[in-house]
């Protein structure tokens, strides 16, 4: 954390349409050392996608409303953005029906945010 | 007599169908029907055995709804899986004294077959009674029919309690009933009818004297006499062998008993049963072959649709295969009517299209594989999509094939038989049968196929019925784990201004150790999960399962328990971790679990063994953590913790049972 103290903190884009969930999410995502950006929807996402060029790590949930889901919005990155790390997160039981993107990870909700946060600090330290 | 825990085991069982004292239903008044024209007995009953008395869900020739246990001859069946037959209830010990026997009706026969629940728990019997006694009992093929019969009988409780749709169910039930004793009557009937023709042979002139009704079995112009063996151009050749021929007459060896086809020019393949006798002279050389014609194609074909139909019930009770089911109900529909080919097909209502799946056919004939327009063949899809059984006789003359007969001969179909199955409202399967020659259709024949049409959908709506269900669960499931985020997101918001992260952290790993005990649940599909399974994904959640040795056997605890035990074991773990066996680099941890004690009061022993941690402290203050360990697998106790080297010891019973009640 030391490193990004002294230059611009790293930037993750939290994707979650529920906000009680999003605020959760943003809170670890910034008690993690790093700037939280947030989108309510993939839509959103990608816009903010589009006019950012900072974002290491966009952490979505999957089952969202609009016409893009998490794991669209997920393919959409690997395949715009390949550098950009990414995490899903959903209620879903069963990991194996989630396809998971090249390099993604997948906490089930849930999740337990000491594990999210270490995998955030391996995402963004590995991507300098 | 039954042991107490058969007793309670036969009454929640009883209580789970639901079914004493209800009125009667015609389903199960068709069961006794059949049992008792099968067994040909006065009386028939559908009983269903309580600690003090028998009730009789169905019943024919017996006046009673119930009786006494006293009373009981069935209660003497219960214990055994196979038919109790009593010959002579006055010899039997068991029943010589019994009121019914000593008094009226004064029964002297009986035969039962258990109703044995798909747990294994013999509720009742299906029974046969009369009042002379019959020291032969029943033929084989009765035998089977009333435990076919009684198969039945479970089928239709399972069900009647199965399907959450029942109003639908009752309806549909109360069509097939009625359809059941069309087909039963008409089975009666044809037995009853069939006219009886007579012949005379005189083996030294091979000519045959044959009466009226000889020659209209064989489509003989009427008259007196014809040569014996003009019948030889009517026979099937595969079946020519079976009647006599003049060596064998002439030497008496013919069978007195044969039955073959033959083929008629205006009903196609008809069976006929001749019996004979031979006359002989006075060196004993036969000189007479004297008998009776009749034809037995109804009682055949009768025959054979009842048998489908015991089938079918077979076939459709367990199914969880809705395009097995489909089949299953083709090929024996197929089989029984003699057709030439069977097989079902998914059905898309707007496309108005239907995809033809694997088909059976008899041999020679070309499958129907593949996707297929209603249209192309005619306008029947009108009456399927109003759910109506399409029935036709010759597709070149009815007039919802007539404009477009060449494309169904061409791919074999003369006749065709479509049964359009619903899910929720939508046509979506279509059961068909077809023949490549004409054939007029019998009424019993129509019944049947409605029959095995309402079946089928009866059981693939229970299918599709528990399809939905899985949905659900796994809705359920999803709304429930987002649930259970919010809780921890509003706890996260409440809780942050309080320096201490410790309790925070605690509550949501707790939270998560509730969610995984829900996520074992529902991929265990909320039947229980077993106590290996709770425990090494505890561990394996903490990252120490390496560091642990588990060992017990294979058992499964029921969902309640499942839930309460895997915070248990959380709260063992993280113990471990903080302060016991895990909380160094080296320690480690046993559970262990085994069961003891007799079969109805199983007890389960499991033990949490610490070893290699630091030295042990027994702590001073008891949080959330402590206190529902004391509490124990079932939250009442039973737990001896000790505080000694190597390490914490915890051990704790429970009754096995409790542990698996499903509540």
């Amino acid at each position: 954390m030391g490193q990004s103290q002294m230059f611009a903190k790293t930037t993750i884009l939290v994707v979650e349409d529920e906000p009680l969930l999003r605020m959760m999410a943003v809170d670890l995502v910034e008690d993690a050392g790093f700037e939280a950006v947030e989108a309510a929807n993939a839509d959103e996402a990608i816009k903010i996608l589009e006019c950012r060029s900072d974002i290491r790590v966009i952490f979505t949930d999957i089952d969202m409303p609009g016409s893009m889901d998490g794991l669209l919005l997920a393919a959409a990155v690997r395949d715009r953005w390949p550098p950009i790390k990414i995490i899903l997160t959903s209620g879903h039981v069963h990991v194996s029906e989630v396809e998971m993107p090249v390099d993604g990870k997948f906490f089930s909700k849930p999740y337990d945010h000491a594990q999210v946060t270490r995998t955030l600090q391996a995402m963004a330290g590995a991507s300098h | 007599m039954t042991s107490e825990r058969d007793d309670t085991r036969r009454l929640e069982a009883l209580a789970v169908y639901d079914i004493m004292d209800t009125p009667p239903e015609p389903e199960f008044d068709d069961v006794v029907l059949l049992a008792s024209e099968i067994c040909q007995t006065p009386v028939s009953l559908v009983s269903l055995v309580e600690t003090e008395r028998q009730w009789f869900k169905a019943r024919i020739g017996f006046d009673l709804p119930e009786t006494p246990i006293s009373q009981s001859v069935c209660s003497h069946a219960l214990q055994s899986p196979d038919l109790l037959i009593i010959p002579d209830l006055t010899i039997d010990p068991r029943t010589s004294e019994n009121t019914l026997v000593t008094q009226p009706p004064h029964i002297r026969f009986y035969a039962g077959a258990p109703l044995i629940s798909p747990d294994g728990v013999t509720i009742g019997t299906l029974c046969v009674i009369d009042t002379e006694p019959r020291p032969q009992g029943l033929s084989l093929t009765q035998k089977r029919s009333l435990s076919a019969l009684a198969r039945q009988v479970v089928a239709l409780l399972e069900m009647r309690r199965n399907s959450s749709r029942k109003d639908d169910l009752f309806r549909r039930q109360k069509r097939i009933s009625s359809e059941v004793r069309a087909i039963a009557a008409s089975s009666i009937a044809a037995q009853e009818a069939g006219g009886i023709g007579t012949f005379d042979i005189d083996l030294t002139t091979g000519t045959m004297k044959i009466s009226a009704e000889g020659c209209r079995i064989f489509r003989l112009p009427v008259q007196d006499e014809y040569p014996a063996n003009i019948i030889y151009d009517f026979i099937l050749p595969e079946d020519r062998h079976l009647p006599s021929a003049d060596s064998s007459r002439t030497d008496g060896t013919a069978s007195l008993e044969a039955s073959y086809r033959i083929r008629t020019p205006d009903e196609g393949i008809r069976w006929i049963s001749r019996r004979a006798a031979f006359h002989r002279d006075a060196e004993g050389r036969a000189v007479r072959m004297v008998g009776t014609l009749q034809d037995v194609t109804e009682q055949r074909n009768a025959q054979a649709r009842m048998q489908a139909l015991i089938r079918l019930g077979d076939a459709l009770r367990d199914t969880v295969d809705v395009q097995q089911a489909a089949f299953d109900a083709a090929e024996l529909m197929a089989q029984a009517l003699g057709a030439t080919r069977a097989g079902f097909g998914m059905v898309d209502a707007e496309a108005e299209t239907v995809m033809m799946h694997r088909d059976w056919r008899a041999p020679g004939v070309a499958t129907l594989e593949g996707l297929h327009h209603f249209r192309d063949y005619g306008s029947f899809i009108e009456d399927l999509l109003r759910g109506e059984t399409v029935l036709i006789g010759d597709v070149t003359t009815d007039r919802r094939t007539r404009d477009h007969f060449q494309s169904l001969l061409d791919i074999g179909i003369r006749v065709l038989v479509n049964v359009p199955i619903f899910d929720k409202g939508r046509f979506n399967l279509v059961v068909f049968v077809h023949y490549d020659q004409p054939h007029t259709w019998r009424r019993e024949e129509i019944d049947f196929v409605r029959s095995v049409g309402d079946r089928l959908q009866a059981a693939i709506g229970r299918v599709f019925a528990e399809e939905d269900q899985d949905i659900l669960n796994r809705e359920l499931s999803h709304r429930l784990k987002n649930t259970l985020s919010v809780v921890q997101a509003i706890a996260t918001q409440t809780l942050k201004t309080i320096g201490d992260r410790g309790p925070i952290e605690s509550f949501e790993k707790r939270l998560q150790a509730l969610s995984s005990a829900h996520d074992v649940l529902i991929h265990q599909n909320w039947t229980g999960a077993s106590i290996r399974h709770l425990v090494s994904d505890t561990l394996d959640r903490l990252g120490m399962l390496e560091r642990s040795e588990l060992s017990g056997p294979n058992i499964f605890l029921g969902p309640k328990a499942t839930q309460s035990v895997m915070l248990l074991l959380h709260e063992l773990a993280t113990n471990a971790v903080k302060y016991g066996g895990l909380s160094n680099g080296t320690g480690q941890v046993t559970a262990r679990w085994e069961i003891s004690g007799p079969a109805e009061n199983t007890q389960l022993t499991f033990t949490w063994q610490e070893t290699g941690g630091p030295p042990v402290v027994e702590p001073e203050r008891r949080g959330f953590g402590s206190r529902l360990i004391r509490m124990g697998l079932l939250g009442t106790g039973g737990v001896d913790i000790r505080y000694e080297p190597p390490g914490i010891m915890v051990i704790m019973r429970a009754s096995l049972s409790h542990l698996q009640e499903a509540g």
